[in-house]
């Protein structure tokens, strides 16, 4: 299970990578070390106990020599496996260099079979044979003891055995004795049936301590899925409160607004509606969930919401913004509202349910119409006396009803020109009121600028020459043509022409010219007027905008009409403007998009 | 273009100041023939007594509004053809618009200036087919 797999480098023995990736060799080697060298001090302390006893039972004059000479080599060895025991237990690298320790033990448990063997080989042959039966017992021991001492490594024991068990067995076959020959023949079985328990001891070390690090790993395991549980957790619970708070406020929301709000699901069944809804239609909620909304809401004969609207827009999924239709109250009043409905949709594409908000118009278009009203017949109103008042004086005037001569015919031309005036303010506010309220239609159409140029200022030429100015085209009007209300277009090039002609002295020209030049057509009407004081001229275009009182009633106009013309130009896509001109005067231009001329069939 | 020269002219309009008005731009101006009539719905037997050759409409009068008249009018057959011309004091484009597309042969803005009416009424005359 471990073994196609790469050691991890030292110090890092967990890869959290992979959790659970089987047990770590490394761990389980040192763990072994570990157990190994616990056993040390036991091991030592039972080999000088024992070595004590045997030195002392061995003890005679012959051999005297020879048992210190052995006593003297269990010390040693003894002292240098104390000197390996402690300087494993000071190691601060017992894990990374387990091998190593490993192999070292190894030679120590080498060393202390040899020390047996070396008793067993010398002493047996040459003492009495009760000092044989303890050798033979003490070997027999110190061999069997070694199998829990060295049982988590079966080779280690297998050596340490051996140490002790062959030169024995040497002794045993070659001593001449029967007996002796035949436990010879024995000794090696009962060897190997050691070293087959160390075996299968170690075995079940070695799953023990798999089994500890696989639950070590698995505990470790546990304790990083629970934190992650548990972090997982606190997030969703965090991202609940989030979501309860959002969804607080969305109730809130709607149940403040004063817009009435419904949701429906796609066969327009009301779901959920809210208190200004209940205010608009007269009914409590719970009258109207579970009802259709194009049943329950609309009058049979409505045209916008039907069934087949509804469809389409069940179909479409798209939003329909400021639907007017008529609505029924509970009370069977009907009003008219203005609905934006969004449908819901989710990640997959399917509709939720539609959210429709809902505002009652009925007032607002009462007032509309009611304003409507009031301007009409404000204006007809005004407009008939006006009629009898400039058609009388026009008539007088005109001397086809008889001469009228000297202060009379004076007075009669004052009262027409300012009767004159006061049609000119009338239909100037209309015009205003139109423009914005956003009202005004435009009638565009193709017109030539040259040719309305041309008609500009014949039309405008008697009142021109009321001021003794003349309307005089410089250059050559240009061809070109441009998308514009031709009536409108006039009311600008009258207003431009009359006031240049206004502020004109006696005696001068105002020269019009008309180009063209980047998709634009420009036309400019020039005086050699006072020209705009400074602190006047980012008034220009404002309402009642003029640039003194006494200009105003020597020269007339409502102060509307440079207001009306910028709207009007803009209306049309254009531009209007003025600039100084050289040598005094004022230059009024207007730019308008010029029409590409169709290609010749 | 009619072959004969505008001549006969029936002017429906309530407002005695603007009919005495109309009357003389027609008469003094125009020389032409004026036969005024200010309560529209007597307007129909007027017309067809006086056979003119075009009548001018007020939009705005009580009784009956001129576009009603107007209706009246294409649904008696002798007046069927007759060519009608509004004269409005409502300035709104669309209503405008909307007389032309009735089948009105012209609209003209009340204040009307009476110097020019005549010639006016005469250049729609020419410009009928």
């Amino acid at each position: 299970m471990s073994s196609s797999r790469a050691a991890p480098s030292p110090g890092a023995p967990h890869s959290p990578a992979h959790p659970r990736d089987g047990f770590d060799p490394q761990r389980v080697l040192a763990d072994r070390v570990e157990q190994l060298y616990s056993q040390m001090p036991l091991g030592m302390l039972a080999t000088l106990a024992i070595g004590g006893i045997a030195t002392y039972e061995l003890w005679d004059e012959r051999t005297r020599d020879l048992v210190l000479f052995w006593w003297g080599l269990v010390l040693l060895v003894t002292a240098a496996r104390a000197v390996l025991y402690f300087g494993y237990r000071a190691s601060t690298r017992k894990l990374g260099e387990g091998a190593q320790w490993l192999r070292w033990l190894a030679i120590s448990a080498l060393a202390n079979g040899v020390i047996w063997g070396f008793a067993g080989a010398v002493f047996f042959p040459s003492h009495t044979d009760e000092q044989q039966v303890f050798l033979a017992f003490l070997l027999a021991g110190i061999t069997s003891a070694g199998i829990p001492a060295y049982a988590a490594s079966w080779p280690m024991f297998a050596v340490y055995a051996a140490a002790i068990v062959l030169p024995f067995t040497y002794v045993l076959a070659s001593f001449g004795n029967r007996l002796f020959a035949e436990i010879a023949l024995l000794v090696p079985l009962f060897y190997l049936a050691n070293v087959g328990i160390a075996h299968r001891l170690n075995r079940v070390f070695l799953s023990g301590y798999r089994l500890r690090h696989a639950y070590d790993r698995l505990t470790d395991d546990y304790t990083r899925l629970n934190k992650q549980l548990e972090q997982q957790i606190e997030d969703l619970l965090e991202a609940r409160q989030e979501v309860e708070a959002s969804g607080r406020k969305l109730a809130l929301f709607a149940e403040r607004a004063p817009i009435a709000v419904f949701e429906m699901d796609a066969n327009s069944t009301i779901l959920e509606i809210n208190p200004a809804a209940e205010d608009l239609l007269g009914y409590p909620a719970l009258e109207l969930i579970g009802r259709s909304a194009l049943h329950a809401l609309f009058p049979t004969d409505e045209a916008t919401f039907n069934a087949q609207w509804w469809a389409r827009f069940i179909a479409d999924k798209q939003p329909a913004n400021r639907i007017r239709a008529r609505c029924l109250r509970r009370d069977g009043l009907e009003l008219v509202c203005e609905f934006t409905l969004t449908p819901l949709i989710n990640d997959a594409g399917d509709l939720v349910s539609i959210i429709a908000q809902c505002q009652d118009i009925t007032q607002q278009l009462e007032a509309e119409r009611l304003k409507k009203e009031f301007t009409s017949t404000l204006s007809h109103e005004l407009r008939t006396p006006l009629t009898s008042i400039i058609g009388s004086l026009q008539l007088v005037n005109s001397g086809v009803i008889g001469e009228v001569t000297g202060e009379v015919s004076e007075l009669t031309l004052v009262a027409e020109r300012n009767a004159q005036r006061l049609l000119d303010l009338i239909n100037d506010l209309l015009d205003i009121d139109k423009i914005e309220s956003g009202k005004f239609t435009l009638f565009p159409e193709e017109v030539s600028i040259g040719e309305l140029v041309q008609e500009s200022l014949i039309l405008n030429k008697s009142f021109a020459e009321r001021y003794k100015v003349a309307l005089v085209v410089r250059g050559e009007l240009t061809p070109a043509r441009v998308r514009a209300d031709r009536k409108r277009l006039m009311q600008v090039m009258t207003n431009l022409l009359s006031n240049a002609a206004k502020f004109s002295p006696e005696g001068a020209a105002v020269e019009v010219c008309a180009s063209s030049a980047e998709g634009m057509v420009r036309v400019e009407v020039s005086d050699r007027g006072s020209g705009i004081p400074e602190d006047f001229r980012h008034r220009m275009f404002t309402r009642f905008a003029q640039a003194d009182s006494t200009a105003t009633r020597n020269k007339g106009g409502t102060g509307l009409g440079l207001a009306i013309c910028r709207r009007l130009v803009e209306l049309m896509d254009g531009r209007i403007g003025f600039e100084n001109r050289d040598g005094g005067g004022t230059i009024f231009h207007v730019e308008l998009p010029k029409l590409v001329p169709a290609p010749a069939r | 273009m009619p072959e004969r020269e505008l001549h006969k002219i029936c002017y429906v309009e309530d407002d005695e100041d603007i009919q005495r008005i109309a009357r003389l731009s027609l008469e003094r101006v125009g020389k032409m023939q004026v036969e005024i009539v200010g309560d529209p719905l007597l307007a129909i037997d007027a017309i067809l007594a006086f056979r003119p050759d075009l009548v001018l409409l007020d939009w705005m009068m009580p009784a009956m509004d001129g576009p009603t008249l107007f209706k009246r009018m294409r649904e008696t057959t002798e007046l069927r053809d007759l060519p009608v011309v509004f004269i409005t004091a409502k300035a709104s484009h669309r209503e405008l618009e909307e007389l032309r597309d009735m089948g009105a042969a012209g609209v003209l803005s009340k204040p009307f200036a009476p110097k020019e009416l005549p010639a006016q009424l005469r250049a729609i005359w020419r410009a009928l087919p």
